[in-house]
């Protein structure tokens, strides 16, 4: 559904160019590295035909059309405006995108790989001739226009330059990471104008009800004590034994982008990765896989009955219940690894609970066949079982500091409707920098203007 | 939230058959009520007392009894809910609770062969069924959809679209026995609701090895699924209402449902067109409860068949040590039979039967039997070891004639809630016997093919709760109960569901048979067709 | 059928029992066997009950904990097991009685103790201490006849592991 199609390979309508279809595959490669089909497609909808609602505190975007159709999509850019779409933000019709499309990060992107994506986008996708519903935001979100100011404060319009001083490899990496995978824009935390923060590159960053940990080179806080093949093989994969499993937007990212990229590359983002400049959070003591053992608590359990209302459940009665089927009852995991172990498992590692409970609702999902790896226990667990299993779990096989409350489980479950991608706080917090830049502009320009009234 | 007490349809029993005939109803745009005796249950809850459980080889001791819905119990000893009449016992277990019986089953989900719809045309024995397999093929189709259903290719029933996804993976054990079995018994993979990959949101499974009496994780489909999905898509369901009687009108139309709640507080239910999906024994004894100075034998009974021609797969078995190791209790716990004794000329003459292999762990059994043989210290271990590696149990599923001799009927005694109890009659026929005797000559050939030694046959009839019969369908309504979609002869707006319009048993296990007809039904009701 | 509420062992008795069998079985070894039966009891009914089951199940190391909890019940379902342990303990070692044969020989003598040993077999093979409705379990996990075989099996309820991983033959 996802996959787009390498369907129809046609002439290009302008112009008599010959198809080179090694400099569309590389396009298509370099789109699946910068996730384009993550936003550009509707559940269930054509490839790349937009149409993705995405849920803003400002406003719903609407995902457009990016496939080669003239009337729909963008068949009628040229190289130039696909460019400067891409990597300034800038439509054909000389409008600002909101920066819901990563378009800061895409900035790196070079000139090569550019007109490898458009040849991909004009020759490689399908056209659709459907346009999804236009973006409409609200006074003053509607304003577009705002986003020149913030592009002149936040957007950094070079492609990216190597660092002769580092490896090819490490330039590789850095060329992925800050450019088309665009890690940061989950990763990174953001300032007050909601720009990510450079100073604190990949040190962690609130995805709607998930988290999205701190990746920095921090061998307690970030993935210091990963090895390139850990990181590769969570990235490939989603799965690294001892150290964690990827759930939720991450899993999607993998899913939709990730997996698809070379060993080569993969590694090249490792090597990036365990060299940005290591952040260390307060309170980490140790990494956030380094807890925890085997261990059970069955003699609580067994010959004791359950309560007469489930909800007084206790946390080692949950545990037996619902979690002990797969992770076992002592929460070693299958003897072949498919069920994960939980201790020494980054999930119950964090102090930062979030993730913890948005798996416990959610479950894990992987590929187009939504094999579903772990079930959701949303609809089975009530706000005081998920609170009072989460603290069981973290206490007994994680960082006993951490704890789950019904009320945070009861907001997550609100805010936690599991999202298709990865851009809901790009897009809000984004936005609200905007209503202070474009306050900022009409209050400039008032003032400007009273000033020129009053001089004459 | 104010009670629905009136619906276009109300559903009575929301187990597998009930809550998918609701689920089309109300799909159909119409208003639907389910009144389920038992109360809810959570899957967690039932692996919990399953764990917990000090008799964990009876299976219902994870589904505890409720006064306000007593249900069959046996063990530790029997509760004398369903009475046994005799002269042979009919001690079939089932679960009054919302999702019912098929929390607790094999998930085996196989259709009839076209041949089990006319057994009488052509062998001169049992009934014809009132349609035919061509008819109800869509609706298999459907169900299999429904439930997630895969299996062996070519078992004997015709298919005109595949199984939804590949057959489960076969355990070592199975793979042995079919090689070692073949060329003198094909064994194949069993049809069964268990998914082989991911579907409808549910993982795939996962070998606990407990599907009786509990799937943990919903890799095979059950009732309570079903129930859910009927109520996600709009049909009311009300737990703990013992429905105890149909009222009906002076022109014989059904017009409430009577139900207690648990605290025996009586309440009325009224619909336009009522279903009876309450299993095979307490449908019948409903009808019999709702007797009336119109209709003293009970409603949909001027044919005298309600309650009669009680049939079920009786089991007869052999258990034997193979001569290599094998460790069952690894995967699913049914995944293989020999399915060469469905049907044939034979079947004039003596019962039609399939073999089923189980992979049930020997664990358990084997520790008793030693402990109740004195074994203990290094001994002990030995022999667990050697058990759990070397066991094997072979049984007969064999098919039994309707016979009217054969029956559910009220008896004197009261249950716990003062309403008058089933009670079965039942006997085994020589027809069926006849065909245990064949069995038990696959039996032996099979331990030898094995290298089988320490034979241990049980001719014993055990109960499978395959329960049809009782609410047999047919066109002749001085012989039947309802007619080919299920609608009683004597009541236009009443609908018998589940396996006991099944007019003959055939050998495979009914609830993919019950779900079909169920289907046609509700596709009857809603386009008329 | 619901089982009862298990005792909080938190009582000084219980602990004091627990630190007796976890002291003791921190000495032992099967080949310590003549060692268990030739010692004076610290506590008669726990040591009493510790050498018939290192005697029945002839493991290298029991769980003490397990002990502790196995012996809890088995004194709640009958107060007078300690005693029946004590005088089926003095029986075997006066008369050099074989576990092999033990059963035989309680069952064909008809005596009186010829139901311990079972109990205390269902208590660590089984973990289900009592019998019809005042049965409970108090391992299942743990209990040896699933230890005994987990190198190959898991007990019921619990996953196997991947799909397919049944498929292949165990080692």
């Amino acid at each position: 559904m996802r996959t787009a199609v390498l369907g129809v390979i046609a002439l290009i309508p302008l112009g008599a160019q010959a198809v080179d279809s090694d400099l569309v595959k590389r396009g298509e490669y370099l789109a699946r590295a910068g996730d384009c089909i993550a936003c550009h497609t509707a559940p269930g909808g054509k490839p790349m035909a937009g149409g993705l609602a995405i849920p803003t505190p400002v406003g719903t975007i609407v995902s457009t059309n990016i496939t080669p159709s003239r009337v729909h999509g963008i068949g009628d850019y040229s190289l130039d405006e696909f460019g400067s779409a891409l990597r300034a933000g800038i439509r054909r019709d000389g409008k600002h995108l909101y920066p819901a499309m990563p378009y800061t990060a895409y900035a790196n992107v070079s000139d090569d790989d550019v007109k490898a994506l458009y040849a991909y986008f004009m020759q490689g996708v399908t056209a659709v001739s459907a346009s999804p519903p236009e973006t409409k935001l609200a006074f003053p979100f509607n304003i577009r226009m705002a986003m020149a100011a913030w592009n002149t404060l936040f957007l950094r319009s070079e492609p990216f330059r190597t660092d002769p001083a580092s490896s090819t490899e490490w330039n590789r990496g850095a060329y992925l990471v800050r450019g088309l995978a665009h890690c940061g824009a989950c990763h990174t935390p953001r300032n007050v104008f909601m720009a990510e923060k450079q100073s604190r590159e990949l040190g962690g960053g609130d995805v709607g009800p998930w988290y999205a940990p701190n990746i920095t080179s921090d061998a307690t806080s970030g993935v210091g004590g990963w090895s390139e093949e850990e990181l590769m093989a969570y990235m490939g994969r989603g799965d690294a034994a001892g150290k964690a499993q990827a759930s939720g937007p991450m899993m999607e990212a993998i899913d939709n982008s990730l997996k698809y990229l070379s060993k080569g590359d993969l590694r090249a983002i490792a090597v990036y990765v365990k060299s940005v400049p290591p952040l260390r959070d307060t309170g980490d003591s140790r990494p956030a896989y380094g807890w925890g053992a085997p261990a059970d608590s069955l003699e609580s359990v067994r010959g004791a009955a359950l309560p007469a209302s489930l909800d007084q459940m206790s946390g080692p009665q949950l545990y037996d219940a619902y979690c002990a089927t797969c992770h076992q009852a002592q929460a070693q995991g299958s003897f072949d690894g498919r069920m994960p172990a939980l201790f020494h498992n980054a999930a119950l590692g964090r102090t930062n609970t979030n993730n913890l409970v948005m798996v416990m609702l959610a479950g894990a999902e992987r590929g187009e066949a939504r094999e579903v790896l772990m079930p959701g226990f949303a609809s089975e667990l009530s706000d005081v079982q998920v609170a009072r299993l989460g603290s069981y779990l973290t206490k007994r096989y994680g960082n006993p500091q951490a704890t789950v409350t019904p009320k945070q489980a009861e907001r997550l479950r609100r805010g936690g409707k599991t999202l298709q991608i990865v851009v809901v706080v790009q897009a809000a917090t984004a936005l609200a920098g905007l209503v202070l830049i474009t306050a900022l502009v009409v209050f400039l320009r008032r003032g400007s203007a009273k000033r020129a009234s009053m001089r004459r | 939230m104010a009670e629905a007490k009136s619906a276009d349809f109300v559903v009575i029993g929301s187990g597998i058959v009930g809550s998918l005939t609701a689920l089309k109803l109300v799909q159909s745009g119409a208003s639907v009520l389910i009144l389920e005796a038992g109360p809810r249950v959570t899957r967690a809850e039932t692996v919990a007392r399953f764990r917990n459980s000090p008799e964990r080889s009876d299976w219902m001791s994870a589904y505890p009894l409720r006064p306000w819905a007593p249900h069959p119990k046996y063990h530790p000893e029997d509760n004398g809910y369903l009475v046994q009449a005799g002269p042979y016992p009919y001690p079939a277990e089932y679960i009054r609770q919302v999702g019912g019986t098929t929390w607790h089953w094999a998930a085996h989900a196989w259709r009839n062969v076209p041949n089990d719809f006319k057994i009488r045309s052509l062998y001169g024995i049992g009934v014809d069924w009132p349609l035919s397999y061509e008819e109800l093929e869509p609706f298999y189709q459907e169900a299999e959809e429904i439930m997630g259903v895969s299996g062996a290719p070519n078992t004997g029933s015709p298919r005109s679209k595949p199984f939804p996804m590949e057959p489960v993976a076969e355990p070592y054990a199975m793979r042995r026995i079919r090689e070692r079995l073949a060329p003198a018994y094909p064994v194949v993979t069993n049809t069964t609701a268990r998914n082989s990959r991911s579907y409808g949101g549910r993982p795939a499974c996962c070998g606990n090895n407990s599907c009786q009496p509990i799937c943990p994780i919903d890799a095979q489909y059950h009732g309570g699924l079903a129930a859910a999905s009927a109520e996600a898509a709009g049909a009311k369901l009300i737990p703990n209402a013992n429905v105890y009687k149909l009222d009906h009108d002076a022109t014989g139309r059904i017009t409430a449902a009577l139900y207690y709640d648990p605290e025996k507080s009586s309440h009325r239910v009224t619909g336009k067109t009522f279903i009876v999906a309450a299993n095979g024994i307490e449908s019948p004894r409903l009808l019999l409860l709702s007797a009336s100075d119109k209709f003293p034998r009970g409603l949909a009974n001027s044919s005298d068949m309600v309650g009669r021609n009680l049939m079920d797969h009786p089991s007869t078995s052999l258990i034997f040590d193979a001569d290599e190791e094998l460790w069952l209790g690894r995967g699913p716990q049914s995944p293989s039979s020999i399915n060469t004794m469905r049907d044939g000329p034979f079947r004039a003459r003596h019962a039609a039967y399939r073999l089923d292999f189980t992979n049930i762990s020997r664990v358990d059994s084997a520790t008793k039997a030693l402990i109740a043989e004195g074994v203990y210290g290094v001994e002990f271990a030995k022999r667990l070891r050697h058990s759990a590696a070397h066991e094997l149990n072979v049984k007969s599923v064999l098919e039994v004639l309707p016979n009217p001799e054969h029956r559910i009927t009220l008896s004197a005694e009261k249950d716990s809630m003062g309403i008058p109890k089933p009670q079965a009659h039942y006997a085994i026929d020589g027809y069926t016997r006849k065909g245990h005797e064949r069995a038990r000559r696959d039996y032996q050939r099979i331990a030898q093919l094995m290298g089988g030694t320490n034979l241990r046959y049980s001719d014993d009839y055990a109960n499978n709760q395959h329960i049809c019969g009782t609410l047999s369908m047919g066109r002749d309504s001085h012989a039947s109960v309802c007619d080919g979609w299920g609608r009683a002869h004597d009541h236009e707006n009443l609908f018998l569901a589940g396996t006991g319009i099944m007019p003959t048993a055939a050998t495979v296990n009914s609830t993919e048979n019950a779900v079909a007809l169920a289907l046609r039904t509700a596709h009857h009701i809603v386009t008329g067709k | 059928m619901e089982p009862r509420n298990s005792e909080k062992i938190t009582s000084p008795c219980h602990r004091g029992r627990r630190l007796v069998l976890r002291s003791l079985l921190g000495t032992y070894t099967a080949s310590f066997l003549p060692w268990a039966l030739s010692q004076p009891p610290i506590d008669a009914g726990p040591g009493a009950f510790l050498a018939l089951s290192v005697l029945l199940t002839a493991r290298q190391s029991l769980d003490g904990e397990q002990a502790a909890h196995l012996y809890d019940a088995l004194l709640a379902d009958d107060p007078a097991f300690p005693s029946a342990a004590r005088s089926l303990l003095s029986l075997i070692k006066e008369r050099n009685i074989d576990p092999l044969h033990l059963q035989r020989v309680l069952d064909r003598e008809k005596s009186p103790l010829a139901p311990l040993p079972r109990k205390v077999a269902m208590a660590w093979f089984m973990g289900v201490v009592g019998a019809g409705d005042k049965a409970r379990v108090i391992a299942y996990e743990k209990a040896l006849n699933a230890v005994i075989v987990s190198d190959v099996l898991k007990p019921p309820t619990y996953c196997y592991g991947a799909y397919a991983s049944w498929t292949k033959k165990p080692t």
